[in-house]
């Protein structure tokens, strides 16, 4: 008898509950994001990591302790144990190697397993705190912009605009309010190896018009990121992570229409059919004469018999 | 004059407001690609390298180009249907374009367990029950399920028959709780097995299941028991470099004090005294023995015969010189044989020590080993 894998048997609701959460659902919960710190870090980096995890309070857990041996690029298997214990598929990490004072690791996961990562050097950092402007509440939905033509071309950068963009949307949101739009991000690809990034208040004023003029204030964070290494997912790995099951796919209903009128229209698709051999009253002029003057081949199949029976 | 200047007036007024409101166009807002669902704005034309380069007009060359980028996500946002709930508006997003991995793989949709598989088959459908059941006996509505239900089960069945073939000693409310326990835990393992083979973990049907979490100490004792399973009962089983025995088997010693009043001890030793099989004190036999014993001295002194003392090599039996004689020529001894019988033809040429000798007589034994008989008294030879 080898070792049986342990079912998990929840005692009570709460923990019944807790165990649901984590189980694969149609539609997934928000990714938790695991900020966490290296072996050792500077001052400013740190505060970057802060500021970055202010900008996505809600779904993430920033990690007080220092993790000395984790070294993501390096050996992913530490960082894959954090995230299953907490249930975390986004991580951010923060070190100073010899090489690069300012390193930064952005990765995720599919399955607790690394998707992808790319490694970053930061520079030119401005922080939050810097700014004195008022900033907007924590846990907005941000509006995010990227320029630049790298953006599309690059494998590298391709991957992290995806990475990103998972990073700051936030909450994925069916509605929202037209008066709580605070907060904007910007990331530019100056070249396929610099991005720079920028956030913004947003300010909403009159315009006259039903739709407001736009202004934006700088407050930060502000930095350069330079690409370093990268792992990226191989393509049917991308592939069988977004997938996305039957369920949420969009319905779609066909063969019904609207006519001008509002009236609703549906299609029927028949098989074709032999109007020869119809059932219809008979009508002897219409009959088929054997001469072949046939106008209507209509009622005549079969037409002899046909009468004897009708007189019957 | 009045009027020009009251209209002048509301001229200015009217380009002051014009010019406080901007304009919400954008150039070229249709060369960007939006995604409403992420509230993202992707600008895919070429920057101005000499602005980008330029680190004191960088800012302000970022700032324009996002607030366009921005001005042109909202008004797109503006435009969607929206709704008003409790004075403020909001704008039903539609779902995001850009395909970002899930977080986890697609769930499979769970496998009928055998009891769904045979509810299909047979039609049989769920029927819902209703929280309280009407009880005829109680005459009152009473849960289902819950610790109500037990004590008015109780009520109920506050006397159980006893049936004919059983037992009249056993405890019948002790026997169905039993059974109800039992119940319970195969609708448990039953529960559990349909769980794992959801995820297709192999059970095996009989048995107990190992425990994986076992403690260190639990585990070792399954080793322990496993080596010690053997034929020689672990003795000649391997070990291997830096395994440790288990602590805490065989049986439990108390030590005792060695200061303090030594009664326990003293109690403890005339117990085990007592239950010893003591011989009795044979004072006949010591007696006879030391008559014997001077008997033999006497002898040999007259007849001049070596005195062997106590541990004599003849097998504790005093050899006179007649004795000797006998045995040169190869007739033996004599009074050799079974004991008591030939022993007393020793001591008959004496006849006022024989009168002692004769009392001595038939408890000699016969020769050093005693035949298989259970008590050996003077001498400690044999076994």
């Amino acid at each position: 008898m080898g070792v049986i894998q342990r079912v998990v048997k929840p005692r009570n609701s709460r923990s019944k509950r807790a165990l649901e959460k984590r189980e694969p659902k149609n539609i997934e919960n928000t990714k938790q994001c695991l900020f966490f710190v290296g072996k050792k870090a500077s001052e400013e980096m740190r505060r970057c990591l802060r500021d970055l995890y202010s900008l996505r309070k809600h779904h993430s857990l920033h990690l007080s302790r220092k993790h000395p041996d984790m070294a993501p690029c390096v050996d992913i298997l530490p960082v894959e144990r954090l995230g299953q214990k907490h249930d975390a598929s986004l991580f951010c990490y923060v070190a100073r190697t010899k090489k690069h004072q300012n390193n930064m690791v952005i990765g995720r996961m599919f399955n607790h397993h690394l998707l992808d990562l790319i490694e970053v050097d930061v520079s030119d950092f401005r922080s939050l705190a810097k700014f004195n402007n008022p900033k907007g509440a924590e846990g907005t939905k941000p509006c995010l912009t990227f320029a630049g033509p790298g953006w599309e071309d690059d494998a590298a950068l391709r991957t992290l605009k995806s990475l990103l963009l998972d990073l700051f949307r936030g909450v994925e949101a069916t509605a929202v309010r037209l008066q709580g739009f605070e907060l904007a991000l910007q990331f530019v690809a100056v070249d396929s190896k610099t991005v720079l990034m920028r956030g913004y208040s947003i300010h909403l004023k009159k315009s006259g018009l039903r739709t407001p003029r736009i202004e934006l204030d700088l407050i930060g964070p502000c930095m350069t990121l330079h690409l370093q290494r990268s792992r990226l997912a191989s393509d049917d790995l991308m592939k069988r992570a977004c997938r996305q099951p039957k369920q949420v796919k969009a319905n779609r209903v066909k063969n019904i229409s609207k006519d001008v009128f509002g009236s609703r229209l549906g299609r029927i698709h028949m098989t074709s059919q032999d109007l020869g051999g119809l059932q219809t009253r008979k009508l002897k002029g219409l009959k088929k004469v054997e001469g072949g003057d046939g106008a209507d081949g209509g009622g005549g199949g079969g037409g002899g018999e046909e009468e004897q029976m009708e007189l019957e | 004059m009045a009027d020009t200047d009251s209209s002048q007036r509301v001229q200015e007024i009217l380009t002051q407001a014009t010019e406080e409101l901007k304009s919400i166009k954008v150039p070229n807002d249709d060369q960007l690609e939006y995604d409403l669902g992420n509230l993202l704005v992707s600008n895919n034309n070429t920057l101005d390298e000499t602005l980008t380069r330029d680190p004191e007009k960088i800012d302000s060359y970022l700032h324009n180009l996002a607030r366009d980028s921005i001005q042109a996500l909202l008004n797109r946002v503006w435009e969607l249907p929206s709704e008003r709930i409790d004075s403020d508006i909001y704008a039903t997003l539609p779902k995001p374009t850009t395909r970002l991995p899930r977080e986890k793989p697609v769930p499979k949709p769970r496998p009928p367990t055998k009891w769904e598989k045979y509810a299909r088959e047979k039609g049989i459908n769920n029927r819902k029950k209703d929280k309280k059941v009407w009880d005829d006996v109680l005459k009152r509505w009473v849960p289902r399920f819950g610790y109500r239900k037990i004590a008015a089960e109780k009520e109920k069945n506050w006397v159980k028959e006893v049936p004919s073939n059983a037992d009249p000693f056993e405890d019948q409310f002790a026997k169905a709780a039993e059974m109800k326990k039992e119940n319970v835990a195969k609708n448990e393992f039953q529960r559990l097995r349909n769980i794992a083979k959801n995820k297709k973990i192999k059970v095996p049907s009989v048995g107990v299941t190992g425990n994986e979490y076992a403690s260190k100490n639990e585990l070792s004792m399954a080793m322990h028991h496993a080596k010690h399973a053997t034929a020689s009962r672990g003795k000649f089983q391997p070990e291997l470099p830096n395994e440790k025995k288990v602590k805490g088997l065989g049986k439990k010693r108390k030590i005792e004090f060695t200061t303090g009043s030594g009664q326990v001890e003293k109690k403890r030793n005339i117990e085990v005294l007592e239950k010893m099989d003591k011989p009795s004190l044979n004072l006949d036999g010591a007696i006879h023995k030391e008559i014997r014993d001077e008997n033999v001295a006497m002898d040999l002194k007259r007849k001049g015969g070596k005195v062997y003392g106590r541990r004599s090599k003849m097998g504790g039996r005093h050899r006179t010189k007649s004795d000797h004689k006998s045995l040169k020529l190869g007739t033996g001894f004599q009074g050799k044989g079974k004991g008591k019988g030939k022993g007393k033809g020793k001591p008959k040429g004496k006849p006022n020590v024989g009168a002692k000798k004769k009392i001595g007589g038939p408890k000699m034994q016969g020769k050093g080993r005693p035949a298989g008989k259970g008590k050996m008294k003077g001498k400690g030879k044999g076994k």
